[in-house]
């Protein structure tokens, strides 16, 4: 299906949730349930937790619509980072195990070696953001990853990579600095 | 707040910003940030900025679908949709009532006839659609406006798929008419040269497909049911 289509799609719904249109909030619901659910479940590793959260993520935005600006963001970047923070705010009431084991630094940009076509985000935004990821030392992307997908704290990633809390900090600052001016090149 | 390090310049604010995007603060720090976002609408929009320079590296995660429970879920926590906007023709309840009630079609045909009322001077045509004895929808078409509507009877949503709707003219392929909704009804306008096809030889059809509709103009999912338009 069409990226335009799609992202519009999901905009014009998310419009029509402030009305109270379930049917809207449905829509949302078919076209990105897949791609939040995979998000959550990375995060927090455990099916029915992650289920759990998936409820909480529609029914926030389900209160939240009317908050959702598409000037200020994508619909997508918008529903990921609901579900993001849903799932991390679940990590950090503190009943999952979490993920300790050790990161090693030198692992890629990616877990698999293509990035899979994705029907929702800009192949363009992917790239940029993959070849800005690239540029970044191997232990800043590491450190950057654990964060990102597994919604680890400063002072998980610390004990993952095995080194001080002060060091972590500051490699993830520098990360976040590079990335930064890479992105706005 | 965050430790202030010299990170060439960089406002501390901005470093921030990027710790509550990434997800990496915890406890009171976490806490103190969001209440920041409340409060700060400048510090806000750098967060959101910062998300979306994050939120392109998800496109990595696989997709997963959730089980249908998960929609249950959520459907059942939502308030009932607003009887002002509905009313009675979307009242889901109201159609899985009657559908329920048996003779669905019979019953169908009623609601249908109260729907159109007497705007209509050609007769209307009907039809039920289901398979084994189900009702999954029911169908109106009013000839006159060149408008078909169609209520869910007792279709289950499925979280990936879409219900469309084909008009199989006898003895030819089907043709879209469009996308239904699992929870209330709707009203599609018929192409113009669908209109002559339209009649009591021809036969509603639903199946299941991607969001957005069939990317092939031909049903590729599942049929999940049928009926012949019936004069009424």
């Amino acid at each position: 299906m069409n990226l335009d289509a799609n992202r519009s799609l999901i905009a014009a719904s998310l419009a029509r949730i402030p009305d109270g249109d379930r049917a809207a909030l449905q829509t949302v619901y078919r076209l990105t349930s897949a791609k939040l659910f995979g998000v959550v479940l990375r995060i927090l590793n455990e099916r029915s937790e992650a289920e759990d959260v998936l409820q909480e993520v529609y029914l926030t935005v389900w209160r939240k619509a009317a908050a959702f600006d598409p000037a200020r963001a994508s619909p997508m970047t918008w529903l990921i980072t609901i579900a993001r923070n849903r799932a991390i705010d679940r990590l950090r009431a503190g009943r999952q195990v979490r993920r300790i084991e050790p990161i090693e630094a030198a692992a890629g940009v990616s877990d698999d070696a293509p990035v899979a076509e994705s029907v929702l985000q800009s192949e363009q935004e992917n790239a940029r953001l993959h070849a800005c990821l690239e540029s970044l030392a191997n232990n800043e992307r590491a450190a950057l990853r654990g964060a990102f997908f597994d919604g680890n704290t400063y002072e998980e990633l610390a004990a993952r990579m095995r080194v001080p809390l002060g060091t972590m900090k500051s490699w993830i600052r520098r990360a976040m600095i590079k990335l930064k001016s890479c992105l706005e090149q | 707040m965050s430790d202030t390090f010299d990170h060439s310049g960089v406002p501390a604010d901005e470093l921030l910003a990027a710790e509550v995007a990434l997800g990496v603060l915890s406890g009171p720090e976490r806490t103190q940030a969001e209440q920041r976002r409340l409060r700060e609408p400048a510090f806000d929009a750098m967060v959101i900025a910062w998300e979306e320079r994050l939120a392109p590296w998800a496109a990595e995660i696989d997709e997963v679908a959730p089980p249908p429970r998960v929609w249950d879920n959520i459907a059942a926590q939502l308030p009932p949709q607003a009887a002002a906007r509905g009313g009675l023709w979307q009242s889901l309840a109201f159609w899985r009532g009657l559908a329920l009630a048996g003779g669905a079609l019979a019953a169908a045909c009623l609601a249908a006839l109260v729907y159109l009322g007497t705007l209509s001077p050609a007769p209307p045509l009907v039809a039920a659609i289901g398979s084994d004895g189900r009702q999954h929808f029911v169908a109106a078409v009013d000839v006159r406006r060149g408008t078909i509507a169609v209520v869910p009877a007792s279709f289950a949503a499925d979280a990936t798929r879409v219900p469309e709707l084909w008009l199989v003219p006898s003895g030819g392929k089907p043709r879209s008419l469009g996308l239904l909704s699992a929870d209330r009804g709707v009203t599609i306008t018929i192409p113009a040269d669908l209109i002559a096809q339209t009649t009591s030889n021809a036969t509603l059809a639903v199946s299941l497909e991607p969001p957005g509709g069939s990317p092939t103009g031909q049903p590729t999912g599942p049929v999940i049911g049928s009926g012949k338009l019936t004069t009424l």
